[in-house]
């Protein structure tokens, strides 16, 4: 008979958690897609509902100087993980930590990298983007992860781009484009021109239900413009790598559209947003993931703005 | 794996376990004792099966949910209601709107929509006119809906704001209830937002009251609050005995003053 069960529990509790804090980092399962590109596929799981902190591609791209991280996950933990699986593959230091839009689960990694003093980058608007959203994402990502939301912080872009820039990772220069409201306020692709490979953060969805948060009639206006990057292979925000991706990017625009039409049409009949999102778009349910609840929710934010039209 | 490394893992999946439990925190019922002191303070308020709210389960956007309310009962019964608050009990300012209805609607029910900062119930409270309360509840997940970013230029948004839209439906019928649908252009800033320019808050500015009439007879009273979504929504029931013109007027809470008139024929 332990003579301070209760106290030894506590002991042994610590003990374990210091030992748990103190492990390194499982690294993350990564997929290389090109000479030097490294992409980690997230799960297509929804934000508030059994969120885990990896739903999206995150990744890596590796020159002769250095590291460029794009996307670092939804957390320190997998922002940690991610960190993890670079150093797998090469000691060279990380020089740059782009974001290519403010949603918590592609930023909430960053504070994994602090340590090696990268640049961060991201659009010319994403630190008002993350300022405006500060209290709200940090409240709902820690109701939603709890301890595994641990760590994590907002890290504002130091390196910001208003239209382009170019960054040299040695021997490897990565073409980044600032666009328009689309996807959000401030969207930023990256194309490693080396390989011809392009991230294009969620301005393209793969398998995955597009949402939206910005500006979705500018968006179709710049899907042209995105199609005519010179890449051979595209990593979207979500889903599969592809070579196909002018395709897949035109699979998304088809989206848009019927989505808007179902929308303008019932606007015009009287139906309401609730049976509207219901039945907008229902011939593309079979064509994308999670469809029920990101339609419906595209159709909550598009149908207030669109009876203004 | 040491032994020590599985015990940890035994531990964090324990804390992770304990965590996710609270992360699926659902509406509480816990809010409502305080709220219904502060709003009907004394008042007995009794549960009612005719007055019924209707709204998703889980909203798909904090910033504008749809919600039903009827309140089946006529209203030109003696022990009508003439007045129904619409509370979301966990939003930092709980009081959405306030309907007040006249027989002239013909029937007492409105759709409208709105902001749900969290997961909460939403109670509405009916008043009959010798004072006496009935009430029903819906929980409803939501998540966002009253902080959120405000994008766009705001002299652009104040430019735009207090135009007023009504869709009647057709054809009209006489004598009957008919229904209708509200629009109004209104940022509906909540005082919760962030402001870059100043580094505070963005101060409230929102549509504070609202008059229907019939040809110059009062349909119905509103009093909207910040939990009322951006650009006003409210579809509602108005009953002509003939045609006429159906006016709304409309008054922000900087004193700014709004007015519609619809012409409604047979």
């Amino acid at each position: 008979m332990q003579k301070y069960p209760k106290l030894a529990t506590c002991c042994l509790g610590l003990i374990c958690l210091i030992a748990f804090a103190s492990a390194r980092a499982e690294a993350l399962a990564m997929e290389k897609v090109a000479d030097g590109v490294y992409v980690h596929h997230g799960v297509h799981e929804e934000l508030d509902e059994g969120y885990h902190g990896d739903i999206c591609n995150i990744g890596f791209i590796v020159g002769k100087k250095g590291v460029a991280v794009v996307d670092s996950g939804g957390s320190y933990r997998v922002g940690m993980q991610l960190r993890e699986a670079i150093r797998k593959v090469t000691d060279l230091p990380i020089l740059y930590v782009i974001n290519t839009h403010v949603h918590p689960d592609h930023i909430f990694g960053n504070a994994a990298f602090k340590a090696d003093q990268p640049i961060f980058v991201g659009h010319a608007k994403l630190a008002d983007a993350m300022e405006l959203r500060k209290e709200t994402y940090l409240r709902n990502n820690q109701a939603w992860l709890g301890e595994a939301f641990a760590g994590s912080e907002m890290i504002k872009p130091a390196l910001a781009v208003a239209s382009k820039q170019e960054l040299d990772l040695g021997e490897r220069t990565l073409s980044l484009q600032a666009w328009p409201p689309a996807h959000t306020s401030a969207d930023l692709t990256v194309l490693d021109q080396k390989t011809g490979t392009l991230w294009t953060g969620d301005l393209l969805f793969v398998e995955r239900t597009p949402s939206m948060d910005g500006d979705t009639l500018s968006w179709l206006k710049i899907i042209p413009d995105l199609e005519k990057l010179p890449a051979q292979l595209a990593i979207p925000g979500h889903g599969a790598v592809t070579k196909e991706w002018q395709a897949a990017m035109e699979k998304e625009k088809h989206y848009f559209e019927i989505l808007l039409a179902d929308i303008r049409s019932n606007i015009k009949q009287g139906i309401s947003m609730e049976k509207t999102m219901e039945t907008a778009a229902a011939g593309e349910r079979t064509q994308w993931v999670l469809f029920d609840s990101v339609n419906r929710r595209n159709v909550n934010i598009l149908y207030p703005k669109l009876e203004w039209e | 794996m040491g032994l020590k490394h599985q015990a940890a893992l035994g531990l964090a999946g324990i804390v992770a376990a304990l965590y996710s439990a609270a992360a699926a925190a659902e509406a509480s019922t816990a809010l409502w004792p305080a709220l219904q002191e502060t709003f009907f303070a004394g008042k007995t308020i009794e549960k009612a099966d005719f007055i019924k709210l209707e709204g998703p389960a889980r909203a798909e956007s904090g910033a504008q949910v749809p919600i039903t309310l009827t309140v089946d009962k006529p209203l030109d019964a003696a022990d009508a209601i003439r007045k129904v608050y619409i509370i979301v009990d966990a939003n930092p300012i709980p009081l959405a709107a306030t309907y007040q209805f006249t027989p002239l609607n013909g029937k007492a029910q409105i759709s409208t929509r709105v902001r749900m900062e969290t997961d909460s119930f939403i109670h509405a409270v009916g008043e009959t006119a010798d004072g006496k309360f009935y009430m029903t509840a819906l929980p409803i997940r939501a998540a966002g809906g009253c902080g959120g970013p405000v994008d766009g230029d705001e002299k652009a948004i104040r430019a735009a704001s207090g135009k007023i839209k009504v869709n009647v439906d057709k054809p009209v019928k006489f004598g009957e209830a008919n229904p209708a649908t509200l629009m109004i252009k209104h940022p509906m800033f909540t005082g919760l937002q962030r402001d870059l320019v100043s580094g505070g808050y963005r101060p409230a500015f929102y549509m504070q009251k609202l008059d229907l009439s019939y040809n110059g007879k009062p349909v119905m009273h509103i009093d909207f609050g910040v939990g009322t979504s951006e650009d006003p929504y409210v579809r509602f029931f108005y009953q002509p005995e003939g045609p006429g013109t159906l006016d709304v007027k409309a008054i922000d809470n900087e004193g700014k003053e709004f007015e519609q008139h619809t012409e409604v024929a047979g």
